[in-house]
């Protein structure tokens, strides 16, 4: 009796430590399978965004990407941060990191030329305004449309020169390196062919004043 | 010392040379803008010869206008005038010329001068002077005093054009200017 008492203990001892082995080692297969899971997501994952990260620098550096250089710059730095241990992803940061240096140089140099040409421009255009005073008058005498307006015309236009003897110079070309002139004339004489020809085909190159701001000698150049 | 003044002689030569050589050897640009110039003062002259001849326009200015239309020939130059009433073709001094074309006997004259081109391109001369011809044709109408039309003839006429380069002194520097003068206008052919 007292065996088979034993013996059942025994037995319920067998089961308990079969049933807490079981317990045991299900709970750890268990275990081992989620972090599983996870690394074998997290690996995807880093493979997406090397995948994603080589598209992208690929894209910037053959100029397929219609992103603007901001963004450009702004992908460049989200790539970078994720750290990518990917030796084709290091190249091309370093060939992207390259590229966008050179175009946003690019960028400074044309917007810098853009200045200047405006600048230029400003420039050039107040300096033809600086002749409209005589402009004018050329094209009043030429456009007159009889001879006493005309030299009405010219009785004011007379007023900006030195003397009626002021020699006008009249550039045909500028061609080669060399200036070629018409046969110079006065100014007197130049003011009489606007009315005569009733034509200005020319445009002020150059003026020279005394020292009364009169002008004193006149370059023009043919359209 | 000698040799630095070989040296310089030859670059001096050179420089001569180049110079010459860049006023010879024009540049097609250069040499349009030439062939510009001087059929620019033919159309100058036609509108001189316009104003000449209109009798709306004062005595002072019409004698004014001469004085500019002369400036554009050379000395000694002639103009031809011809008539659907005679074979003959009689030359003027172009001054002379001008003076009868002001004191026209018609109430009213109009001279217009169309198809104004180069029959004969400028050419360079062993002087250095460029010379060519350029055509004209001259419609001339007179009209009496009821703006009748009396008489009315169209002439082709041929102007020699001589282009030479010369120098000047404006202002304390030397200009290198091409002066164009016209010559003879001769008379190829009149027609009604």
């Amino acid at each position: 009796m007292i065996t088979k008492q034993r013996f059942l203990k025994s037995t319920r001892q067998i089961a308990m430590m079969v049933l807490i082995a079981l317990v045991s080692l299900g709970g750890a297969t268990g275990c081992k399978s989620k972090k599983n899971i996870a690394k074998d997501k997290a690996a995807a994952e880093y493979a997406s965004k090397v995948e994603m990260a080589k598209k992208d620098l690929n894209s910037i550096l053959d100029g397929t990407s219609t992103w603007s250089l901001a963004e450009k710059e702004q992908r460049f730095q989200t790539i970078k941060s994720w750290n990518l241990e990917d030796t084709e992803v290091q190249s091309l940061l370093d060939k992207v990191e390259d590229k966008l240096a050179r175009d946003r140089a690019d960028v400074q140099r044309k917007a810098e030329e853009e200045r200047l040409r405006k600048e230029e421009e400003t420039r050039l255009k107040s300096e033809a305004n600086k002749y409209d005073p005589i402009e004018n008058y050329f094209k009043a005498i030429a456009a007159s449309p009889d001879a006493v307006t005309a030299n009405e015309k010219i009785a004011g236009a007379m007023q900006l020169f030195s003397t009626p003897d002021v020699p006008v110079l009249i550039i045909i070309s500028q061609a080669g390196g060399f200036n070629d002139y018409d046969r110079p004339t006065t100014i007197s004489k130049y003011l009489d062919y606007l009315k005569d020809q009733k034509t200005y085909n020319s445009r002020v190159n150059q003026v020279k004043y005394d020292a009364n701001n009169r002008i004193s000698e006149l370059e023009l150049i043919k359209k | 010392m000698r040799k630095i003044s070989v040296i310089m002689a030859v670059v001096f030569s050179l420089m001569i040379g180049f110079s010459a050589l860049a006023q010879d050897d024009l540049s097609p640009e250069r040499k349009q803008a030439i062939d510009s110039l001087a059929l620019e003062k033919v159309r100058d002259l036609s509108k001189y010869v316009s104003i000449i001849g209109n009798k709306s326009t004062p005595w002072s200015e019409a004698n004014r206008v001469i004085d500019r239309a002369e400036e554009l020939f050379m000395s000694g130059a002639e103009m031809g005038v011809s008539s659907l009433s005679s074979p003959e073709v009689r030359y003027y001094n172009v001054r002379q010329y001008f003076e009868r074309l002001m004191r026209l006997n018609y109430d009213r004259v109009e001279i217009e001068w169309f198809k104004i081109e180069y029959v004969s391109d400028l050419q360079r001369q062993p002087d250095g002077t460029y010379v060519g011809v350029i055509t004209i044709f001259q419609k001339f109408s007179a009209y009496d005093k009821e703006g009748g039309l009396i008489y009315e003839d169209t002439t082709k006429k041929d102007i020699t054009v001589y282009v030479k380069r010369k120098e000047t002194q404006i202002g304390g520097r030397i200009i290198g200017f091409w002066d164009v003068l016209l010559g003879d206008i001769r008379v190829k052919e009149t027609k009604k």
